[in-house]
């Protein structure tokens, strides 16, 4: 009984996902064929998305390998683009009971949509965010293969407009979340403080600074009322995915 | 040789990172309670807004698109519902007329 349910709930988070997918998969062949374009063997492209496992960060790293960069820039460029996950699972480490042995393995597969999905919907628990992680896991993977074995006649993600994908299923995520007039509030102040900040700073940086700017703005606008402690709320506001 | 070296370098600060915030497990003071509140707010919004810009001078048409897309999204709660409304209509006012 006990595995049946483990084994429900990690198809529901390997489902619950899936819907991303369409935007997965042009990202992972445009990064495949950036990397084949770089020089990069096969082996190399893939061991970063089975090892690294993090899109944008791979992309640029792709790029400085071509470009000759010391490896130290790469490191250092990966860990300011990827730093963010930091609050990820700060946000997941308090709502889902985690036992040390599964720890580290919903850490190596945690991404912005894992945690997205999981954030957002109203199952919490270990099979269901290992499910959520595996889905985007598998897909990213299979698609750098293909990417890098059919190499340049894939179209550009930007062309044919699939680069819209993350962006609506983030808003899609974001929506049932705000609630409150604050909620909004915080919503709309960090959407303009991205805006201008990603139009001088790189990738995964504006995502960091804003998690953190946002959510001390939010913070400070509640203080006063007594914050939630419970770990698996019972929230039926939050339904999505 | 060095390929190798620096991908371990690369997993080991993206790893270092996501493993941190899960393993922090201590009972945080009220402010930082309600700040976690806010996280998923602030980074899907953040997710979100610079993204709608794109770089082919289209915001108007990715504006107008999310906008729908955020409608059904509240009516629905449905995730693929949200994105598939939202590309239609993407698609669709990219067609030149």
């Amino acid at each position: 009984m006990a595995e049946a349910d483990t084994r429900g709930a990690f198809v529901r988070g390997f489902w619950a996902l899936a819907p991303l997918w369409l935007g997965v998969i042009p990202f992972g062949l445009a990064y495949a064929v950036t990397a084949r374009g770089a020089g990069l063997s096969l082996l190399e492209t893939q061991a970063l998305s089975a090892f690294v496992f993090a899109g944008s960060a791979q992309l640029s790293a792709v790029g400085l390998f071509a470009s000759g960069s010391a490896g130290i820039e790469i490191v250092l460029t990966t860990l300011l683009l990827n730093v963010r996950h930091l609050l990820y699972g700060l946000s997941l480490g308090r709502e889902i009971p985690l036992t040390t042995r599964e720890r580290p393995m919903a850490a190596f597969f945690l991404t912005d949509e894992s945690f997205g999905v999981v954030a957002a919907a109203r199952e919490r628990s270990f099979p269901f965010l290992l499910g959520a992680e595996l889905s985007l896991f598998a897909m990213w993977n299979l698609a750098t293969l293909a990417g890098y074995l059919v190499g340049a006649s894939i179209p550009n993600p930007e062309k044919i407009g699939v680069d819209m994908i993350f962006p609506l299923a983030f808003l899609a995520l974001l929506v049932p979340l705000v609630r409150t007039r604050i909620e909004l509030t915080v919503a709309l102040a960090s959407g303009a403080l991205a805006f201008g900040l990603a139009r001088t700073l790189p990738g995964g940086l504006p995502i960091l600074l804003t998690g953190i700017g946002g959510s001390l703005f939010g913070a400070f606008l509640t203080r006063g009322t007594p914050a939630d402690r419970s770990i698996n709320p019972e929230d039926a506001a939050r339904e999505v995915a | 040789m060095t390929f190798w070296l620096i991908l371990s370098g690369m997993v080991a600060v993206t790893f270092g990172s996501r493993y941190a915030g899960l393993a922090l497990r201590v009972d945080l003071p009220d402010f930082w309670v309600r700040f976690l509140h806010f996280v998923p707010i602030a980074v899907f919004s953040s997710l979100v807004a610079p993204a709608l810009e794109g770089n082919r001078s289209e915001w108007g048409i990715r504006v107008t698109a999310a906008a729908i897309a955020a409608v059904a999204a509240w009516r629905t709660r449905q995730l693929w519902v949200a994105i598939a409304v939202g590309m239609a209509v993407f698609w669709l006012l990219r067609i030149p007329f």
